[in-house]
This record gives structure tokens, sequence and C-alpha cells, in this order.
């Protein structure tokens, strides 16, 4: 069989070739304006990141490659991952194939013998096709029945259009094909191409067909990459960027704030405290707004968007890539979207680990609230007597019945001696002011005494000012913390065991930065790690029945602890596990302050609740205070027996004593 | 010793006021302010229709000179407060405010720190002035009516413009002295107007625990607790609550808690001053009924 | 114009019943100390007026020098300077002198606000008194305030409804509770901006004391155990709690 030749049938062929200069050029200025819009936000404040990488950030090539290129966060819904990725890595071969054919023009690459024309140009190019025609089609017909999480609050437009086309170049790709395999001999191996040729086109017009489908393919295909950047297919080239980019470690990674330049006499202009407009945000920012796909995936696992609230995680990210579309800098941005709105997210996080494009949604409306809280005094009002409370009486929880040392009444508990104890066993606000939250810490304590670690407490009660950091007073959560690291310094605290993820969070994660570095362990992982170590005499006789774990968001999604609380948990129980859990855990409701604000539409803690019970567990398992406040409460909607309870709680239950020897 | 009575034409007020001057005198004169007649039997009285008690600082520091009072007895309100500061430099005089009890030898009780704590002082010298909380002292029965003369030479240092007496629709739940609040444990929607009765006996408000409120039987309005209301009134009657710490959070400050529970261990018990073990059902209307026959 | 508002720094009145202490017959010194519930509804007040009548505002504390630290939220909530009397007395004729001598020190005051009462005391008494060492009117328990031509209205909440007063020149007013007076919070440039405005120190004086001896501050004993009324016969449970109840004063 003869190999192609290039231009057959064609006269000036070269002219597509000459149109494919300006068609790059127009591509890569459509890229450069992308540019340009991602270049007027700030630049980063930290000097090491401000020079790197145009002041976006750290560039992570594993991140780039894992979720950039090979999309692996797209495949957790099955269809349209499929779907997508028959579109994606079809498009990638027939773009090496078309590469080819261009090697083959240029320098005569013999792409067109034997079995590699027959296996790759032919079949494996047809079946590219054939992948990215099913994978057009599968998207246009979503774009007709569009599913919720799409068309809500508003769908992208430009799809269609982009689709469509892109369709097109397919559709006459393989009608060319076929004519010209009309005109000559049948292809083994192309046999899309060949179905066309022996049964749509006949022989008679095959070879116009051919002249006229060619022409308009290479038009079209040209039209079509020039087009790329001023459609939504941007995200070809932002998406696996923005994977680049974004900080792989787990959480929201919302660091700490420097108010030096606050006091001092000669600061000229001073920043914006959090964001009310665009300009407000860091180039990263912008780069999210314009990755997003509008695809709705946060917005679909959002608790706060589940339970009928304003919240939508999409929502706002495609508010900030309107403004920033519309270069509107500087407008205030939080009118139009609902104060309510921004105070509903719980930090839980969940929206960015489903992103297929690791966009950062949580952070952008920290930036939101921090600007209501910091700068414009404003706050809900629970929220508000919350965060006073801390200012006032270094605790949020206003109106508590609880003294500061009540949860301990009659209980032995050794205070923290510098020199001598090892480890402190930090209490945190919630343990002592809240009274269900009590036994955490009476149980920890028990537990600790019985496995004979060296541990201590504060004298005072405290807070790891978490909570203000939550509600967006960074300013306060600044003055807490380094009060505490202060005090910590000074009692020579190197090892702290918290149980509360959100003190655990804070001290790995911000206290560092403020000059505080702690080695610190959250008390399942210290649970799991004295089982291990034999130091605990449990009754291993797995009597604890049915048991389904919660996971925290502070300690799961946001630190990447799933496995100890559950091995813990299977020394005593069976473990169950809910529909949602791991990763992909529901919130409780709590986190983001929301444990201080009266929910509208359905209870976040009921719906979890539901959940939990729907296993038909006897014992709901957590490893936070405020998810054990919060379940506590939920699993009342359904049942009078008590159901959550933490994991020290339940360890503590099946302590032996050591039989005296 | 020789006392006076400042107060509006009120038989509970005064005739809490008759209660405080039996300790200090046997018929006690009055400055009564407002229109009507002086109900109880004083020595000496006087009247007015002039209420704004910045106007009558002058010409009640006269008359207390002239008669060489001991004690001046006025109520809590912004009559009584707008006068005792003002009085006490005009006449030099020791003021003792929201008096909740007096011992003998002037030896006052007050509370402090928000009722957490009781202070007792000794009254040093005479005329002194002392501002007497409500409902801490017996309403005297009030016999007859005192004739009065006019108060006059009032000042006009500031205007009465209007006057507006508000009809609120029941009691706001921050200002009820008697709260009844009932939780889940009401179990229909229906039996909260059984709780309202009950509220209605004592003059009280309804309130309810989030519990009841996500069931849907009461509004969130009527919501007690940490994303509720904060209360504090004397009694607070919890019918069907469990007592969940974000409950007690809205009612620290109350001065009695009465659970009504069939649940014996149920938390809100650790925080009552009283307790029922019962259906509520059992309970409620006959308290009910026992206050409406009481009053 | 200017506008004075007395604010005092106390201990916190939040503390649960069951964790008050008292060392030398005060709140004990482990609790923390914050300003005053009504004082932040009278700072509001004030700085709501100042915004309408382009005033400047003054708030004037007497007490511990280490109050300021307390004293510059308010400051922060928008006043412009702060003036602090030191000195200890709890007796509110002492309190009252102090601040009449920081009041005379200023000047040129056209009115005076107050909290409703002291977080600490519970008095209320205090802004009365000064009212009569200033000659000028008193009026407690005011929510609405307004200024025209050259008139105060304000409004003043009765246990009965509202009253609308009005009066002229210098006047002390005690503010209480309303919903329009909830007490900002404020930004952080103001909390900074608060550490860089003026603070005036006054010695305090020992003068005007009460003839009034304290002979002690007890915490009244609470029964911390629930009684449990027997509910076999609700009829005799019925009785035996509303017995308890008005022995107890509580109804
Ligand atoms: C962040 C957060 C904030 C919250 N804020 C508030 C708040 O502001 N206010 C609030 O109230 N809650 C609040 N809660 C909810 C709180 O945790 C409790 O779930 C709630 O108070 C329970 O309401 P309950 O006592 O009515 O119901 P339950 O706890 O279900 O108690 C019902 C009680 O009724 C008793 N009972 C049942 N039948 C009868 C009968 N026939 N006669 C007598 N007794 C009976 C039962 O023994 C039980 O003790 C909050 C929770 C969270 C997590
Ligand atoms: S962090 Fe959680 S609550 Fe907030 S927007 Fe994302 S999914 Fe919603
Ligand atoms: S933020 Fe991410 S998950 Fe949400 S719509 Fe945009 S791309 Fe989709």
């Amino acid at each position: 069989m003869a190999a192609r030749i290039p231009y057959w049938n064609i006269n000036y062929g070269v002219i597509i070739d000459l149109l494919a200069i300006p068609v790059i050029l127009i591509f890569l200025y459509g890229l450069y304006l992308q540019w340009q819009g991602i270049k007027k936000g700030r630049l980063r404040v930290i000097p090491s990141i401000t020079s790197m990488f145009q002041g976006i950030g750290t560039f992570h090539p594993a991140a780039f490659f894992v979720k950039g290129i090979l999309n692996a966060k797209i495949y957790r819904r099955p269809a349209s991952g499929i779907a997508h990725g028959c579109l994606f890595w079809g498009m990638v071969t027939l773009f090496v194939g078309t590469n080819l054919v261009i090697l083959n023009i240029v320098f005569g690459l013999p792409v067109f013998n034997g079995a590699f024309n027959r296996w790759f140009m032919a079949f494996l190019l047809d079946l590219a096709g054939l992948l990215v025609l099913i994978g057009v089609v599968f998207f246009l017909l979503r774009r007709l029945f569009m599913p919720e999480r799409l068309k809500m609050p508003e769908a992208r437009k430009g799809f269609v259009l982009v689709g469509s086309l892109l369709g097109f170049v397919i559709i006459t790709g393989f009608v060319m094909e076929g004519a010209r395999l009309s005109a000559g001999n049948l292809e083994t191996g192309a046999f899309v191409g060949n179905f066309f040729a022996s049964s749509i086109i006949g022989k008679a017009n095959a070879l116009q067909i051919h002249t006229m489908t060619w022409w308009v393919h290479g038009l079209l295909a040209l039209f079509f990459i020039a087009y790329i950047p001023f459609s939504p297919l941007v995200h070809i080239i932002l998406a696996p960027v923005n994977c680049g980019f974004a900080d792989p470690s787990p959480g929201v990674k919302m660091g700490v704030m420097d108010f030096s330049a606050f006091d001092d006499e000669d600061a000229e202009e001073l920043p914006a405290l959090g964001a009310d407009k665009l300009s407000d945000f860091t180039r990263k920012r912008f780069l999210d707004f314009s990755s997003c796909l509008w695809c709705g995936r946060c917005q679909e696992v959002c608790p706060a968007h589940n339970t009928e609230k304003p919240l939508s995680p999409k929502g706002v990210i495609v508010t900030m890539a309107q403004k920033l579309n519309n270069t509107e800098m500087d407008e205030t941005v939080i009118d139009s979207m609902s104060m309510e709105a921004i105070f509903n997210c719980t930090t839980c996080a969940a929206c960015m680990e489903v992103c297929p494009v690791s966009i950062n949604q949580p952070k952008t409306i920290m930036r939101f609230r921090q600007n209501l809280v910091m700068e414009q005094g404003q706050i809900p009002e629970l929220m508000g007597k919350a965060v006073s409370s801390l200012e006032q009486r270094s605790h949020p929880f206003f109106g508590t019945p609880s003294g500061a040392a009540e949860w301990r009444k009659d209980l032995e508990v050794p205070v923290f001696e510098p020199g001598k104890t090892q480890y402190l066993l930090w209490i945190g606000c919630s343990i002592t002011y809240e009274q269900r939250a009590w036994n955490i810490g009476r149980a920890m304590v028990n537990i600790l005494q019985k496995a004979n670690v060296s541990f201590g407490i504060l004298e005072d009660s405290r807070c790891t000012g978490d909570p203000a950091k939550q509600m967006g007073n960074e300013f306060l959560f600044a003055e807490i913390a380094q009060q505490n690291i202060e005090d910590f310094s000074s009692l020579g605290i190197q090892k702290i065991i918290t149980m509360c993820p959100h003190c655990y969070n804070s001290f790995t994660r911000h206290y560092p930065k403020l000059g505080g570095e702690y080695e610190v362990i959250p008390h399942a992982a210290f649970i799991k790690m004295l089982i291990d170590e034999g130091k605990l005499n449990l009754d291993t006789k797995k009597t604890g029945g049915r048991i389904t774990y919660h996971d925290p968001c502070y300690l799961g999604r946001r630190n990447g602890l799933y496995e100890d609380p559950r091995k813990v948990i299977s020394c005593v129980g069976n473990l169950v596990e809910m529909s949602r859990n791991k990763n992909e855990s529901f919130c409780c409701g709590g986190g983001g302050g929301n444990y201080w604000a009266e929910e509208t539409g359905t209870r976040i803690n009921q719906e979890r609740a539901r959940e939990a019970l729907d296993t038909n567990a006897d014992t709901i398992a957590v490893a936070c205070p405020f998810c054990l406040l919060m379940l506590t409460d939920g699993v009342k909607k359904y049942t009078e027996d008590t159901r959550a309870f933490d994991i020290a709680e339940i360890v503590d239950k099946f302590l032996k004593d050591i039989p005296e020897t | 010793m020789k006392t006076l009575i400042i107060e509006n034409i009120d038989p509970k007020k005064i005739g809490e006021l008759m209660t405080v001057s039996r300790l200090f005198c046997d018929i006690p004169d009055i400055i009564a302010l407002g229109e009507g007649q002086i109900p109880g039997l004083f020595g000496k009285a006087w009247q007015t229709d002039k209420t704004v008690a910045a106007n009558l600082v002058s010409s009640v520091t006269a008359i207390i000179k002239q008669e060489n009072y001991d004690v001046i007895l006025m109520s809590v309100s912004t009559l009584g407060t707008g006068l005792a500061g003002p009085l006490s430099v005009a006449l030099s005089a020791p003021v003792v405010t929201e008096v909740t009890f007096v011992h003998p030898d002037m030896v006052i009780e007050r509370p402090v720190y928000g009722g957490k704590a009781i202070i007792k002082q000794k009254l040093e010298s005479t005329p002194a002035i002392l501002t007497i909380r409500r409902k801490y002292f017996e309403t005297a029965k009030l016999e007859g009516t005192t004739e009065s003369v006019l108060l006059d030479s009032i000042e006009q240092k500031v205007k009465l413009v209007a006057e507006k007496h508000e009809q609120t629709e029941g009691i706001p739940l921050e200002d009820a002295d008697v709260i009844v609040s009932g939780g889940r444990g009401i179990g229909v929607s229906d039996n909260f107007t059984m709780l309202q009765h009950m509220a209605d006996q004592f003059n009280g408000a309804v309130g309810a625990s989030r519990g009841a409120v996500d069931e849907g039987w009461a509004s969130p309005t009527k919501q007690i607790g940490q994303t509720g209301k904060i209360v504090a009134p004397s009694v607070y009657f919890a019918v069907g609550i469990s007592g969940a710490s974000q409950h007690l959070a809205g009612i620290a400050n109350s001065k009695c808690v009465v659970a009504i529970n069939k649940d014996e261990d149920a938390n809100i018990f650790n925080r009552a001053r009283f307790g029922i073990v019962c259906d509520y059902k059992k309970i409620v209307p006959v308290l009910t009924q026992a206050i409406m026959e009481d009053r | 114009m200017h506008i004075a508002v007395l604010a005092k720094v106390v201990p916190d009145y939040e503390v649960p019943s069951m964790d008050f202490e008292l060392s030398n017959n005060r709140a004990h010194e482990r609790f923390s100390r914050m300003l005053g519930l009504y004082d932040e509804n009278a700072i509001e007040t004030g700085i709501q007026l100042k915004g309408k009548t382009s005033s400047s505002l003054t708030i004037i504390s007497y007490g511990l020098e280490s109050d300021i630290q307390f004293l510059r939220k308010g400051v922060a909530m928008g006043a412009d300077k702060l003036v602090l009397v030191k000195g200890t007395s709890d007796d509110a004729g002492i309190i009252a002198q102090n601040l009449k001598q920081a009041i005379d020190n200023l000047e040129d005051v056209d009115l005076i606000l107050a909290g409703q009462q002291s977080a600490d005391m519970d008095r209320g008494v205090v802004p009365g008194i000064l009212a009569q060492m200033l000659g000028t009117a008193f009026i407690p328990q005011v929510g609405y305030i307004d200024y025209k031509n050259g008139d105060w209205t304000v409004s003043q909440m009765t246990a009965t409804g509202q009253r609308e007063l009005e009066f002229q020149g210098p006047g002390v007013l005690s503010i209480t509770s309303i919903p329009e007076n909830v007490p900002r919070i404020p930004a952080v440039r103001a909390i900074f901006a608060a550490k860089k405005k003026p603070v005036i120190k006054l010695n305090g004086i020992e003068q005007g004391k009460m003839p009034l001896q304290e002979i002690s501050v007890e915490i009244p004993k609470i029964e911390s155990v629930c009684e449990f009324i027997d509910a076999q016969d609700p009829n005799e449970a019925v009785k035996s709690l509303l017995t308890r109840l008005s022995e107890e004063r509580y109804i």
C-alpha cells in the first residue's frame, strides 16, 4: 500500500500551515490577556514567595502532574469523569497525531508506513476522534439537561459554542478521511474512516468532498485553537497551572497576619485586612477565579449549601470570576454576596477537597469574613458575642454556667511543672466551659494516668484563639496566640497533647509562624500509640458493639488523620462507616464559628446525625469536642438515647484496672 | 423615725413602701405624684401631677428640710432613681438604692455583682434615702385614702413632651419575672397552650428550648439559650427540657429554676432549685389551677 | 459640642453564680476585668450622637491605672480621648466628686452620659449625685437622644412605656440598653488608633464620702442541690412547690 502523500488532492494546502502561525499568535495573545488579568492581583507579602513565579507562589510539580495533567480528582464522578477522560486523552492523541503529520510534511518523518501507520495513524487516531466525539456529545447533551450543580447559581456560557465547534472539527475530519479512503483504498485500522467511505460517501463525489472538507476541517480546527483562550476551554491551560501552584498539603492554610505595620508610626499605606474588593486578592486567588470551571462540585458537597443556606462556594468563586472578567477591580463585592452567606461557611474544606482544579474556596470566603470583622466591625450577633467574650474573658462561651475548674471537680489532675512534666495536656475552651465536653478531659486524664504518662495541665483555663480566627478576627487570634506562646516558653513546654482538633490545627499550622514550635499530638493518635505500646490494659473483646466514626474536618481533611482513630475504635468495637467518610466526611456544622450561629434551613448536625444513625451503630465516635456537642444535639432529633461519645470516653470505658499483684 | 414616702399613685408600689415604712415609724407621710386619690392612711400628704423627677428635686428638698424627715422611701423606678442621687446631695444624706432587706439599727441589705453577693451597710446619719427593690417587701393593704395639699413651686428644668404607655403583646422574655419554658418533652405542639395558660397566671412569658423550636412547636423568637435569648427571671419553669449546657447558658442568671421532667437523671436537675420527677401533663394543669385560685 | 461618657471597668459580670468568689469583700481578682455592660451602651449612644452633632467625645473613668487597657476598647469604638481619675474608692459620693473634678477640668462639657448602673455595685446612683453637684438635670433610663435647635430631646424608658423629655443646656443622662445602642465592635484600625489617642490622668481626691458604713459582703447561700418534690399526688406536689417558692421569696 502506498504511503499517504501530503496535500494529496489539495492545492495551496500550505495556506493552512501558514495560517497556523497567526493562530498560534492569537492563542498566545489570549493567554497573555489571561495573565494580564491575573497579574492585577496583589503580590504576596511574604518576600520569599513574592519573588517566585511572579508572586503566585511555590510550584509543586507532583501536584501539577497528578492533579493537573492526570486530572486525578475528576474521576470521583464516574460519568463526567470518563467523558472528560475521553475528551482529554482523545484530544491529546489527536494533537500528537497532527504534529506527526506536520513532522512528516516538514522533515519527511515516515509516519505513514507499515504497522505504525496502521495502528497509530489509522486506528488510534480514529479511536481518539471517536472518543472525543463521544465526550463532546456527552457534554453537549449535559448542557441540554443540566444538573443542579451546573445550573446553580449560574451556568457558564460558551461551552456549547466551543463544544459544537470541536464536534464539527472531528466530524469534518472523519468525513475528510472517509472521502480520502473512498477515493483510494480502505485502510486497515482506520475503522471510522472506512465506515464513512463504505457506507456514506460514494466514490463519485469523493474527490470534491475531500477537498471541501479538508479546507473546512483545517480552517475550523485553526479557528478552534485560536478560540480556546477566549472560551471556557482555557481551563486546559489554567487548570494544570492552578493545580501546580496550589499548596498540596491538606487544609485551607490561612496563614497568620502581621499587624506590626499598624503600630508603626511611619507606615505609609496600611494594607486592607481581609478582602472587600477584587483588588484585595493575591495573584494566586486571581488564578483560582480564572481557573474555575463552574462545575459546582464544591457546592454539591458543601454542608451549608446542602442545608438550604445562602452560601455556595461555587457562587463565591463565580462571582469573583465575573468581576475579574469585567475588570471590576475596586467595587466592593461583599455586598453582592450577603453577609449571612459569608458567615455560613464552616471552613470544613470539603469544597477544596473535591475541586478538580484545586481552588481554595474557603480562603476567599475567609478573606471576606476578615474584612467584615476587622475593617467594618460587622459580625452576626452571636458570633460577635462569642468574640467579645473571647476578648474579655479568654473564652468564647458567653453565658456559660460552668466555672473554670468545674470540669475537673473531684478529680486529681497534675499541673504542668517546668522541667518535670513531659507533656502538656491542653484542655482548651470547649472542654472547660461546655458541660457535655467536660468528660472528654476527665476521660483523657484517666487514660494518661493509667498509662503512667508524665503530663500536666495549665492552672488557668485557656483558648488557643482559634474561634477568633475562624470568625475572621485574626487580630484577636494573634494576641491570644502570642500570649500563649510567651507563657509556654516560660514554662518550657515542648510537647502538647490536644483533645480538640481546632487547637491541634492552630498549634501545628499557625503557632509556628508566630514563633511557637511544639511537638503536638492529637489525643486520638496518642491513645493509638499508647495501645500499640501496650501501655493501656484495654478490654479488646470488642464488646463495644457497632461504632461509627465521624471524621472531624480539622483532624481529617485538614490534617489527614484518618486511620489512628479508626484503629483505636476497632480495638473495642466493630467499626462501621458512614456513606460519607474520611476525606469525604460531612461537617458536623460547628466549624467556622458556626457553633455560635442560629442556623437557617435544615440543621447540619441533624443531617449528619441521621447519616450516622443510618449505619445502625450503637455508638457514634468523634474526636473533637465541637463535633461531640453538635452531634449530641443532632441525635436528639431522632432518639432519646445518648449516642455520641468522644474517642477518649469510649476508650476510658474499656480500660481495665491493672490487677494488683 | 419620721418617714416620708415619695411615690406615684400606684397602690402596689405604695403598699410595698408602706410595709418598709413600718420598720421605721407608725404612720409615714407621703408625697404622691399623679392624679387621683392617695390610697392608704398617711400623716401629712402632698400631691402634684408633675412626675418628672428632675423638676421635683428642689421642692421635695424643701419639704424634707422643713419637716426634718429621717428616712425617705422610694421604689426603684425612673422616679425613685431620678430623685435618689440629687436628693442625697441636696440633703447631704446617705443614699442606698435597690434595697432588698432592712435590719434593725439602720442596717440595710442590697445586692451587688448582679445579685451574686449581698452587701450590708449601716446608715450613719439621717436623713437617709432608700430606694426599694420591687417585690422584696409585701404589699400592705391600703385602707382608706388621704387628703393632700398641693405640692407647689415645682421647677421646669425638663419638659415632658409626650408619654406613651405601651400595651405590649405579652411580656418580653427578657423582662419576664416568671418564665414557663417547654422542651422536646412537651411532645405535641398543642400542649404549648397549656404552658401559655400557666404563664398567664403568673403574668409571665412562655419560652422554649431549641428542641421544641426545632420541632416547630414554638417560634424561634421564644428560644432560650446560647443561640436564643438570655433571660433572668425569678422563677424559670423548665418543662420537658433536658438541660443541655447550651440551654443553660441562657438561664444562668435565673434566680430559681423549677424542673419538671419525667427522667430523674436529666441534667436540668443539676441546675434546678426544685424538681418534680413526673409527666408534666399531670402537674402543669394542677399548678395552673392552683395559682388561679390563689389570686 | 463636647460629650462626656462615664465608664467604669468592672470584674466580669457574667461569672456564673456557682463560680463567684470574694476576696476582701469584693469580687475575686482572678476574674477578668472589662467595661461595664451599660457603660458600653452609653459609649455607643455617645458615638452615635457624636456623629449626628459633630461633637467631640471624651470617656471619663474613675479607677485604676491598669484599667486603661480596657477603657481603650471604648476609645476604639470612636471616642477622642480618655480621662482617668485615679482612685480605688467604692463610695458613690467619692466617685461622683472625682468625676466632677474631671468634668470641671474639661471645662466645656455639654452633655454627660453614663451607663444605667455599674456592673459591680449595681447602684445607678452616681450620675444623679454628679448631676446635682454640677447643678444640672439628671434623667435616668434614657434610650434615644436627639439634639434640635439647642434642645435635647430624649426618650426615657419607664416600666410602662416611654416618655419624651426635652431640656436645655448640660445634663446628666443614664443610658439603658435598647436595640439601637448595642455596642459596636471596633475595627482593628480603630483599635490601633485608640492606642495613640490622648489619655489624661488625674489624681483622685478622697472627698465627699457618704455617711455609710460597710458591714459585710456575702455570697448568698444558694442551694446547689435540687430539692425534689414528691410527685405521687400532683395536688400535694403543687401545693408544696408553691409554698416553698413563696417561702424563699421567689414569687
Ligand atoms: C451550637 C448549639 C447551640 C445550641 N443552642 C441552644 C439554645 O440556644 N437553646 C437550647 O435550648 N438549645 C440549644 N442547643 C440544643 C441543645 O444542645 C439541646 O439539644 C436542646 O436544648 C434539647 O432540647 P430539649 O431539652 O427540649 O430536648 P431533649 O434533650 O430531647 O429533652 C427532652 C426532655 O423531656 C423529657 N420528657 C419527655 N417527655 C416528658 C413528659 N411527658 N413529661 C416530662 N418530661 C418529659 C425527657 O426526659 C428529656 O429530658 C444548641 C446546640 C448546639 C449544638
Ligand atoms: S469550606 Fe465547607 S462550608 Fe465552607 S464553602 Fe467549602 S464546603 Fe462549604
Ligand atoms: S471552585 Fe472548583 S469545584 Fe467549585 S465550581 Fe469552581 S472548579 Fe468546580
